[in-house]
């Protein structure tokens, strides 16, 4: 019996609002003007061009066009005079060295072509934080970012560095003389030869002052650890030495040294006893909490007396705790329950930076015995080391007007700290040394470029246990100095940062070709600290001052919890793959926006509305946050956020970081909340916002997408009969599996290779690295908001968000709830709803849809398990795209390379952005389609490396991009017909499974089902 | 000019002597086949890669000139100095001591891979040939004479027959005239041929699809042939003749084409690459089909753009310092579009194709011009056609545990040659991405 189904497009179509109507009446959702420019008589009568002329045009361009094509263009070869040893052109070079923006710091490899760098690579595995994460992968596109400053400047002249350097010398001796301060305001150094030059300076000038601030403040968190350990460092987090993690509002996946953590954490979510359970108590839905297998709502103020009660809980305290609403601590207790098993493999950790919830979260650690196992204070992180206390002295400083020089190297304060703009205009000089003609450099006296990070020397020492290097891939493309070069001509010594890291590398009795061939080199310093007995018991004496201010802390009906996007802190938000890649969370791209639940929005009368073009409108808001307000933010309803709190991104609203992002969103640093988290007061405000959100379908509808089962069934079922079911059909001949009952012959596919991607759900946390990096790889269009909006993204590679609805077809049949309703509910996210992950990209079916109506042939299959594109080939039918199941196909609409609407945010439009473009990939013109190819350049390439040294391929050998961006090794891709390779191992694993496979498309991608660990 | 001849004479001589001598040699060697033969053909190719970049014959450049050196030396003395001119030294020979101190200490390579026939072969080389280039006293070549034009004989034939036409005419309008009809000119003649014609509906049709089919076949033709470039041959900024490279003097390809093996451009050398062996070859040297100094003994201006290019300073015999270096713009001639991917390594190296087999006859070539149509059609037959290099260790090795693709392609196609087409040559992805 046939059932009976009823599809809709979306809400509007449920409800039958007026939109959805018209909709289903008219062909075109918008009205087509013809008959402004074909009724009107008066406009035909009054146009110059008569027929007779219209068609003299049309017959003489048509032979100027013929003629034109007629004449072949000379094209020059030119070979170098003198060609690098090293260099083959057509080859790829690579550079091991370290990259650092301001905010996050990856060991990577650089590849470059023909001596331009085009595309950041992980590291090796031995070296400190060697993944890459979405920021540290775009960040080549920052190289060639034509808004970068590129002479220096001083009072809005331009000027030389000669200029520069005596203005400040002079300005230095002044300063000195009248007994001023000289200050240098720089972010977290943690390079040891800057730290030299810096002490040199404290020794040459009385009356020196150099201030660290991150955008992202950890200060207060520093200070705990400064009072427990007495080194102002992070301690490391070693998760793969645990069994349960509890993290209050911390994002640790995406947080400072999130690849460490990320690589730890999906391998000890391997399926099986033993994996790592993952407990998330957070506000906003983050990236992390979206990968917990139990998440928790709380608001911010609620955090801190939580950590006491829990503390009380596990070392048997009496603190005395504020009331806590009975549901909290129920959860509390199961939590602590938790905790109390795992003792000393657990690990709490504690987002924002709040002083009181720090030290707590270090007392509980220290009272379940975790330091030491999961928290290392040996193994102090030294990314972060900015001092807000400094900072605040400072600025009152300036007031007071007793601050004679101010270099600023690196921050921003004007743009991300609320007082610096006014305070600066105290000081009589100011120099700004940072790669653009940012927010600060607009406020002091001069400003002058320093070299992007491919472009200059440096050292580094992350933690005690890493010295890394930076070395130059390229020359500095602009006339740019480093900050330690000013600093060391300032103290006449000119010497040049090679000179100095050099030193740096040889003081530490390391070899200089081998560390900078490696990147850097393995260091053994003490960490200096005291016994984790000793840390252990300092936390818990001191614990009951921080019970009393985590009491006390603020709390409101409306609460704000700051969060990152992957631009991060807002260092490259100029950079369009940022903007361009979906938020992994909301899929919005090119905004920030407020978080709010559904309750919410509802009681506050803030509305989300499908447009009938599919986009998606969204009120508008007002911020008031003490004294500071903030006004037209949008509001985005988000399933999962805690109500009672709203979320916001920091890194927005800039106005001088170039053409990309400038008035891009509001500016979350205005409100001046450096513990990450408080009070304000929301109000409604007039109009709507356009929000470009690339997936309106939230949830699965029921259906096998993402399958997922749950541990204890995983472990009780190992073969997966009864969680991984194979789809069926019954025919003439009896059951049969979905390949077998197909219209299509069969390919040979075992002769030559077969090219298969594993993709581990369990492993994918959603971050989107592998979705920039494939756009790097394969010089994908950035379109920009308005057309992400008309749903024209190229997104070759997508991650797919589905969120769990509190409506299952179970639940329908046993409540007797109708059809109509029981669709509808499905379609709506859960209060607190589970979230999963799908990376999705084309599925490479051996039986595709794809190829059987293209009219062209432009589509094909090959015998090694691809789906070919031949772009020459393609006419732009988009039958391909009409036809695939998985909606992976992508239309060039337009000429993204030329056409001036896309001049602000594509790279390819200038021609120093267009050296980025990866030269082994054809760059699409407009009208065809596209999809993603398996990077089979790189397919092409590794088959030819082999057969160069005539030796059969080795597994691993081949990588394609989105696989080497993946920290956690979700992505496994490999020649199936290779005995033993790690993607034949994934393919007959269990828990593999193709995406829709009931379609009988018999794709070469195949997933691993999600286990979550619920208890 | 005697002196001459009997110089030609001599090595006339000299040379049939030592052929003679290879022959003997040759007999011998059959019994013993590790010896090698002594000879000039031989020696002039040893001299060539081993001793040319510092040594001519008729000058010093950074060793002495080598003419007649057999008879400046004893043949031992020259074969202990030529393999190991070091240990000569050390063993401390004052003949050995004094040439290393005329040409200013600068050490001469040691060459313990050449055999005591191979030294004797370039030995006898530099006795083959004069020391001086000889103009030859052979008078200027006499033009021949054209052959006979096929043309004119068609002319003369026309007019015969244009001719015989008017004459039949004539007769047949005579005729006309005796049986007592109207007689006609050639034109009403004509007129009513084509009204006849015109009327004719078969005739009328046939001629229509005739003509239109011919349209179309020429237009298509035509518009095929746009975008191709056989024979394009641009005047390049150098005169640089592969002829004389790669043809006469036997310069390997990939002497100067070296990423050609690795990568996929073929690559054009870098100037350095040159000067590599035009540090020493200025074209003082070079004849012109009279045999005489086609530059009168200067510098030939073409080495000179070279020398232009990189800064190198030919009297002072150095790289001018500080010089602002200027690269050569060659014209490009083959053109691929950027749709399509070629890799010269996957070819070269993985194909084991010669470089003549898509570039032509090279080798003969003084101007470059492009040679194949680089059509896909064209690609496209040589990849149905050409059979695969199987013999390399990524088809016929196989990984641990499984088979090799030879051994999986032999279960496919049996006995059948493998062709490119039959590993997926023919597929859009190869070349298309």
């Amino acid at each position: 019996m046939a059932i009976e189904k009823v599809y809709w497009k979306g809400f509007d179509q449920l409800a039958n609002t007026e939109v959805s109507k018209r909709l289903s009446e008219n062909e075109f959702s918008e009205d087509i003007p013809i008959d402004q420019f074909l009724g009107d008589d008066n406009l035909m009568a009054n146009s110059s061009t008569s027929r007779r002329d219209f068609l003299k045009y049309l017959g003489f361009s048509t032979a100027a066009a013929t003629l034109a094509a007629c004449e072949q263009p000379i094209i020059e070869s030119i070979p170098y005079v003198v060609k690098p040893d090293r260099l083959t052109p057509g080859m790829p070079t690579y550079y091991a060295t370290s990259y650092v923006d301001g905010q996050d710091f990856a060991s990577i490899l650089v590849k470059t072509r023909e001596g331009r760098p085009i595309k950041i690579e992980p590291g090796d595995k031995t070296r400190f934080n060697w993944g890459t994460n979405g920021r540290a992968q775009a960040s080549v596109l920052s190289l060639y970012d034509s808004s970068r400053l590129r002479q220096p400047i001083k009072n809005d002249m331009q000027s030389d560095w000669d200029t520069i350097s005596n203005d400040l010398k002079i300005a230095v001796e002044e300063s000195v003389n009248d007994g001023k301060q000289f200050m240098l305001l720089t972010g977290s150094i943690f390079s040891p030869s800057f730290k030299l030059v810096v002490e040199d300076l404290r020794q040459t000038y009385a009356n020196f002052v150099h201030v660290e601030i991150d955008a992202v403040s950890s200060s207060e968190v520093l200070d705990v650890w400064e009072a427990l350990t007495g080194v102002r460092a992070m301690p490391s987090i070693d998760i793969s030495a645990a069994n349960l993690v509890v993290s209050f509002n911390e994002d640790f996946l995406s947080s400072a040294t999130p690849q460490q953590v990320a690589s730890d954490y999906a391998f000890r979510r391997k399926p099986g006893k033993g994996m790592l359970r993952h407990i998330q108590i957070e506000s906003n839905l983050s990236l992390t909490g979206s990968n917990a297998d139990k998440r928790i709502k709380i608001k911010p103020s609620q955090v801190g007396f939580s950590l006491s009660y829990l503390l009380n809980k596990v070392s048997g305290s009496n603190h005395s705790v504020g009331k806590i609403d009975k549901v909290l601590k129920n959860q509390l207790d199961s939590i602590a329950k938790e905790l109390m098993s795992s003792n000393g493999k657990s690990v709490v950790l504690v987002g924002g930076n709040s002083g009181a919830n720090a030290y707590l979260s270090a007392a509980l650690n220290a009272a379940l015995k975790n330091i030491g196992t999961t928290i290392r204070p040996d193994k102090p992180v030294y990314l972060r080391s900015g001092n807000d206390r400094a900072f605040e002295n400072a600025i009152t400083d300036m007031n007071a007007g007793s601050v004679g020089v101010v270099i600023v190297a690196g921050p921003n304060p004007v743009y991300n700290r609320v007082g610096f703009d006014s305070a600066l205009k105290n000081v009589n000089y100011s120099l700004s040394l940072n790669d653009r003609f940012d927010e600060t450099a607009g406020a002091t006296t001069a400003a002058a470029p320093v070299p992007h990070y491919l472009e200059s020397w440096a050292d580094y020492i992350p933690t005690n246990l890493d010295f890394s290097v930076s070395q130059p891939v390229i020359r500095p493309l602009f006339n740019s100095k480093p900050t330690i070069e000013v600093l060391s001509e300032l103290l006449e010594k000119n010497k040049s940062a090679k000179d100095l890291v050099k030193e740096s590398v040889l003081a530490q009795g390391l070899n200089w070709s081998q560390t900078l061939h490696d990147g850097g080199a393995s260091l053994k310093i003490d960490a200096r600290i005291p016994s984790f007995m000793e840390i252990s018991e300092r936390a818990l004496a001191g614990v009951e001052i921080a019970v009393e201010t985590a009491g006390s802390v603020d709390s409101g009906a409306m609460e704000l919890s700051l969060y990152q996007k992957t631009v991060g802190a807002g260092y490259q938000s100029n950079n369009p793959w940022l903007h361009e890649l979906p938020d992994p969370i909301s899929r919005a791209c090119w905004d920030n926006y407020l978080t709010i639940s559904a309750a919410d929005a509802l009681s506050m009368g803030f509305v989300n509305e499908t447009q009938s073009n599919g986009a998606l409108d969204g009120s508008i808001a007002n911020i008031q946050a003490g004294e500071l307000s903030l006004n037209n933010v949008p509001v985005l309803i988000q399933p999962g956020q805690a109500s009672g709190t709203v979320g916001l991104a920091l890194g927005y609203g800039r106005s001088q970081v170039g053409k990309v992002a400038d008035g891009l969103g509001v500016n979350a640093y205005a409100l001046n909340l450096l513990n990450g988290f408080g009070v304000v007061k929301i109000t409604p405000a007039e109009g709507m916002h356009e929000f470009a959100s690339t997936q309106l379908g939230n949830t699965m509808m029921g259906r096998k997408i993402v399958n997922e089962v749950s541990l204890s069934d995983f472990i009780n079922d190992p073969k997966g009969s009864s969680w991984n079911e194979k789809p069926t059909f019954h025919t003439l001949d009896g059951t049969v599996s979905a390949d077998e009952a197909n219209l299509w012959e069969n390919h040979d596919h075992k002769t030559m290779h077969m090219w298969n991607m594993s993709i581990d759900l369990n492993s994918c946390h959603g971050c989107g690295a592998c979705v920039i990096a494939c756009h790097i790889e394969n010089n994908v269009p950035v379109v920009g908001k308005e057309e992400v909006r008309n749903f024209r993204d190229m997104h070759w590679l997508r991650i797919d968000r589905y969120y769990s609805s509190d409506m299952t077809p179970e639940r329908a049949d046993t409540e007797d709830i109708g059809v109509v309703k029981k669709y509808a509910e499905m379609e709506t996210p859960g209060v607190s709803p589970e979230v999963v992950f799908q990376p999705v990209m084309c599925q490479h079916c051996n039986h595709a849809p794809c190829e059987t109506v293209c009219p062209v042939g432009a589509t094909v299959h090959s015998r090694e398990g691809l789906n070919h594109m031949a772009y020459n080939r393609c006419i732009g039918t988009r039958y391909c795209a009409n036809n695939c199941p998985y909606k992976v196909r992508r239309f060039n609409w337009f000429n993204y390379q030329k056409n001036e609407q896309f001049a602000s945010v594509n790279p390819a439009q200038d021609d120093l952005g267009r050296m980025v473009l990866n030269p082994d990939v054809t760059v699409r013109a407009r009208g065809v389609m596209e999809k993603c190819t398996m990077c089979i350049q790189n397919i092409q390439y590794g088959k030819l490396e082999a057969k160069k040294a005539g030796r059969p391929l080795k597994d691993g050998e081949i990588n394609t991009a989105c696989e080497s961006a993946c920290d956690t090794g979700a992505i496994t891709f490999g020649d199936v017909n290779l005995p033993n390779s790690a993607v034949q191992i994934a393919k007959n694993d269990s828990r593999s499974y193709h995406l829709l496979e009931e379609v009988g498309t018999q794709p070469s991608v195949f997933y691993q089902t999600k286990v979550r660990n619920r208890v | 000019m005697n002196s001459c001849r009997m110089y030609m004479r001599k090595g006339f001589l000299n040379s049939l002597l030592l052929r003679l001598l290879s022959i003997v040699l040759t007999i011998s060697a059959l019994s013993i086949p590790a010896s090698a033969e002594v000879d000039v053909d031989l020696g002039k190719k040893l001299f060539k890669s081993n001793c040319a970049s510092c040594h001519k014959l008729d000058k010093k450049l950074i060793g002495p000139a080598l003419s007649g050196v057999t008879q400046r030396r004893s043949e031992e003395w020259l074969l202990r100095w030529i393999r190991n001119n070091a240990e000569l030294r050390a063993s401390g020979d004052a003949d050995a001591k004094a040439i290393f101190e005329e040409y200013n200490g600068s050490i001469m390579t040691a060459f313990p891979a050449l055999s005591d026939d191979d030294i004797k072969s370039i030995l006898a080389y530099t006795d083959a040939v004069p020391a001086v280039a000889i103009p030859k006293d052979v008078p200027a070549v006499q033009p021949v004479a054209e052959p006979a034009n096929d043309l004119f004989l068609i002319y003369v034939l026309g007019v015969f027959l244009a001719l015989f036409i008017i004459l039949l005419l004539r007769i047949r309008n005579t005729l006309k005239q005796i049986n007592g009809d109207n007689s006609s000119t050639v034109i009403q003649d004509f007129n009513a041929l084509t009204q006849w014609l015109v009327g004719n509906k078969r005739f009328m049709t046939a001629a229509t699809i005739v003509v239109t089919v011919g349209f179309i076949h020429q237009l298509f033709w035509f518009l095929m042939a746009v975008g191709v470039e056989v024979n394009y041959q641009p005047i390049q900024p150098i005169a640089f003749s592969h002829k004389i490279h790669a043809g006469e003097n036997q310069v390997d390809c990939n002497y100067c084409h070296t990423s050609a093996r690795q990568s996929k451009h073929s690559g054009i050398p870098s100037t350095n690459v040159c000067m590599n062996c035009h540090m020493y070859i200025d074209g003082t040297e070079i004849l012109n089909d009279a045999g005489l100094p086609k530059y009168a003994g200067e510098r030939s201006p073409e080495i000179s753009k070279i020398y232009a290019a990189i800064g190198w300073d030919a009297e002072n015999r150095s790289y001018i310092e500080n010089y602002e270096q200027k690269p050569v713009r060659w014209i490009r001639i083959h053109n691929l579009p950027d749709l399509v991917y070629f890799n010269h390594a996957q070819h070269v190296t993985a194909g084991g194709v010669e470089c003549q087999t898509c570039h032509g006859p090279i080798q003969e070539m003084d101007v470059v011009y492009q040679y194949s149509e680089l059509t896909m059609g064209w690609c496209i037959n040589c990849h149905r056609e050409t059979e695969v290099n199987t013999s390399n260790g990524y088809y016929a090795d196989a990984a641990a545990g499984g088979k090799s693709i030879n051994e999986r392609l032999a279960s496919k196609f049996h006995d059948e040659i493998i062709t490119v087409e039959k590993i997926g040559g023919l597929e859009c992805g190869k070349c298309h991405y």
